[in-house]
């Protein structure tokens, strides 16, 4: 751990007195009017994060529910429908989308130095819709029939008045219609910051990976979050005010089916793209390398949110009534983007120095788990295996490797990498690699074996299954591994508070010895307008030529000298 | 600006190919997948536009040139709120608005009139009335 002694020099580590006390109320008022991106951007990372823990709650009362057959944990069936229907939708919406613009918000304009986002206060209003928005679904819980009950794809017309009456379906509709604006709002802010707000010398094909991420996904959130408002307002007033946009005389099924997953498919790129980011910004630092294969790297996640526009009807291969060939074709198609991702990553290891800090063992347990959960996909692709298996647990635990393995690893990764710049102390390390092996067995041992339970036939969202159907065992060992990836966060929060309590102040700019972009480049935490002074821009990793100037290439040094002597 | 103009020209290429072959292979009866595309094809083309139009104006910048160096820069830099209570305001009043919508129509009058304030609290935050700058 040779970073480490380069990080902590005793001498300089002693906690300098605060010079003009803040009051509490003071700190309260400072977040809740705040417009500095860094505020926002942990305001956002603390919300998802809550909801994050909301949500697998609701997971695991779903995975005691099916430890076996008969109902035990929970009184009705209905209940179980509410808790899945809530737990998708806040994975995804309330979770993984609003984490994605936290370390957006956070990172992105440190790295491509600019003092703060073009828009401040409507990055602060983006929030608060999100914010509103999330806690109005939520609040259906409260009211006397509970929360949305359809599903979070909230198929019609099981979603209309007639078959889901209740207000918390009306909540749900319009909280995400609010924070689906609060999302696209957020989308605009994050675009027209790295196109216009880049420091002089930050070039587009010198932006860090998660910065082109962030563009790309920005992109991708102005494709796919209109449709959805669209679909939820259709619905709402089929709901409210007595519309039949969604009635199937009208063929209003599938419509909604082709509105929702026009928006559902790019909204899983809009939470994986940016977290293929977060690792991508990783790998290079502990392997003390330069990312291999840059542009190709930036042209994969162009190719990757472009195609994961013209794949959303292979989640209706079923209905019978979408363009099979089409659909099956764009959805293999993803599959070279994503392996060329993959190449550049192992090629980045490749006879790289590599060392296991936990930012790096988080970054493999994504590529273990992701990389399962992108084979399974191709199985789904073709209509043949989809048809056998469309609806069953194979479904689920091919999203859960999916999303789980990108947005849940790549978070870890990306707090245990960026917590010493969000709060000036470094997370422990041993804490860490108990928690990571706590989740990663814990996750694998839940979702592996319903593969096979998808395979047998288990439907997904029944809340019940009989002793003769022989799910039983597998269901067992599912719910005992959940509950070991459930306790793995207990050692992140002790982490958290040990850090905060116990952890030694970091004083250099970058901690990690070599960290390549611009956010190394300042203190930790960075001050209010993000840097003092900001070095030279001249190539992809300015903080490493800035902390290691004998690294700088020969030929580029040359030219450097010349410039300065002339 | 021009590399920004080149990629979005590039993606609406791509969904106006996508969106003839798609309209060609459904037989044109699939009225979500069609217009979709040809809408992401226009937005494309559309942002393209305008970051070329700015490019023209503007000419590149130093942000863009390989050999720009941070004192070009220097000076006043853009204009940021260092805080502000107005956005808390106004996602407040657009959450009163969605919850009208959701639950009852006094709720959504409510959510109006104080969406009005914050609006307009909003909008003069920074001015400082006509010819007094």
């Amino acid at each position: 751990m040779t970073t480490y002694e380069y990080t902590q020099d005793e001498t300089q580590s002693r906690v300098r007195p605060q010079v003009v006390p803040v009051s509490k109320g003071r700190i309260v008022v400072n977040w809740l009017t705040s417009t500095d991106h860094k505020t926002i951007g942990y305001m956002y990372l603390i919300s998802s994060f809550t909801f994050f823990g909301l949500a697998g709650v609701m997971a695991l009362l779903i995975r005691a529910e099916l430890f076996s057959p008969g109902m035990q944990v929970l009184q009705t069936k209905e209940q179980f429908n509410q808790l899945f229907t809530m737990h998708g939708t806040l994975m995804l919406l309330m979770f993984a989308t609003p984490l994605f613009i936290g370390f957006a918000n956070v990172i992105m304009p440190l790295q491509i130095g600019a003092p703060d986002v073009a828009f401040p206060r409507l990055n602060a209003l983006a929030f608060w819709f999100f914010l509103f928005g999330s806690l109005m679904a939520l609040i259906g819980f409260l009211t006397p029939q509970g929360a949305a009950a359809f599903g979070w794809f909230g198929y019609a017309p099981l979603s209309n008045e007639t078959y889901s009456p209740g207000i918390g379906g009306d909540l749900w509709v319009f909280g995400l219609g609010l924070q689906g604006f609060g999302t696209i709002l957020g989308g605009v802010n994050l675009i027209t910051t790295v196109i216009s707000m880049r420091a002089p010398g930050m070039t587009m094909w010198r932006m860090p990976i998660f910065t082109w991420n962030t563009l790309i996904t920005g992109i991708l959130i102005l494709m796919a979050f209109p449709p959805l408002a669209s679909a939820l307002f259709g619905l709402g007033l089929d709901r409210r005010f007595g519309g039949h946009i969604f009635d199937p005389e009208n063929g209003g099924a599938i419509l909604w089916q082709h509105l929702f997953w026009f928006f559902g498919h790019p909204e899983v790129y809009i939470i994986a793209l940016p977290f293929f980011g977060i690792v991508s910004e990783i790998i290079p630092v502990f392997s003390r390398k330069p990312i291999f294969g840059y542009k190709s790297l930036v042209f994969a996640t162009a190719t990757i949110a472009a195609l994961s526009m013209t794949v959303w009807a292979h989640h209706m291969y079923a209905t019978g009534s979408v363009l099979l060939p089409f659909f099956s074709l764009m959805t293999m198609l993803i599959a070279v983007p994503t392996g060329v991702k993959f190449v550049n990553w192992i090629g980045t290891m490749w006879r790289g120095s590599i060392t296991f800090e936990t930012p790096m063992l988080w970054s493999l347990g994504f590529m273990v788990t992701f990389l399962f959960g992108g084979l399974t996909g191709i199985i789904l692709a073709a209509p043949p295996l989809d048809f056998h298996v469309t609806d069953t647990y194979f479904v689920v635990a091919h999203f859960h490797y999916v999303v789980f393995g990108t947005v849940v690893f790549a978070m870890f990764a990306g707090f245990y990498f960026w917590w010493p710049k969000f709060t000036g102390k470094m997370l422990n390390e041993t804490w860490g690699k108990i928690q990571f092996w706590m989740l990663f067995l814990g996750f694998h041992g839940t979702f592996l074996v319903q593969h096979w339970l998808g395979v047998m036939g288990m439907p997904r969202r029944y809340a019940d299954y009989m002793v003769e159907d022989g799910f039983t065992a597998m269901n067992q060992f599912s719910t005992v591994s959940s509950m070991l990836l459930g306790a793995a966060i207990i050692p992140f929060l002790w982490n958290i508070y040990y850090t905060a309590r116990y952890g030694k102040k970091v004083t250099v700019d970058d901690p990690w010895g070599f960290g390549g972009s611009l956010e190394w480049a300042t203190s930790c935490p960075p001050p209010r307008h993000n840097f003092h002074a900001l070095p030279r821009i001249r190539s992809e990793r300015p903080a490493l030529d800035l902390h290691h100037p004998e690294l700088i290439p020969l030929e580029r040094r040359q030219k450097l000298n010349t410039k300065v002597g002339a | 600006m021009k590399i920004n103009a080149k990629m979005f020209s590039l993606l609406g290429i791509f969904f106006l190919i996508i969106a003839v072959v798609y309209t060609i292979w459904t037989r044109g009866t699939e009225w979500v997948g069609i217009p979709a595309f040809f809408a992401l094809a226009a937005m494309q083309f559309l942002i393209a536009y305008y970051l070329r139009l700015v490019d023209k104006e503007y000419k590149t910048g130093a942000s863009d040139r390989e050999d720009g160096e941070i004192a070009e820069y220097s000076g006043t830099y853009g204009r940021f709120a260092p805080w502000s209570w107005w956005p808390l305001g106004l996602g407040f009043s657009a959450a009163i608005v969605a919850l009208g919508v959701a639950v009852d129509w006094w709720i959504f009058i409510i959510g109006i009139f104080v969406g009005i304030f914050f609006v307009t609290g909003w909008v003069f935050e920074f001015s400082k009335g006509q010819h007094k700058h």
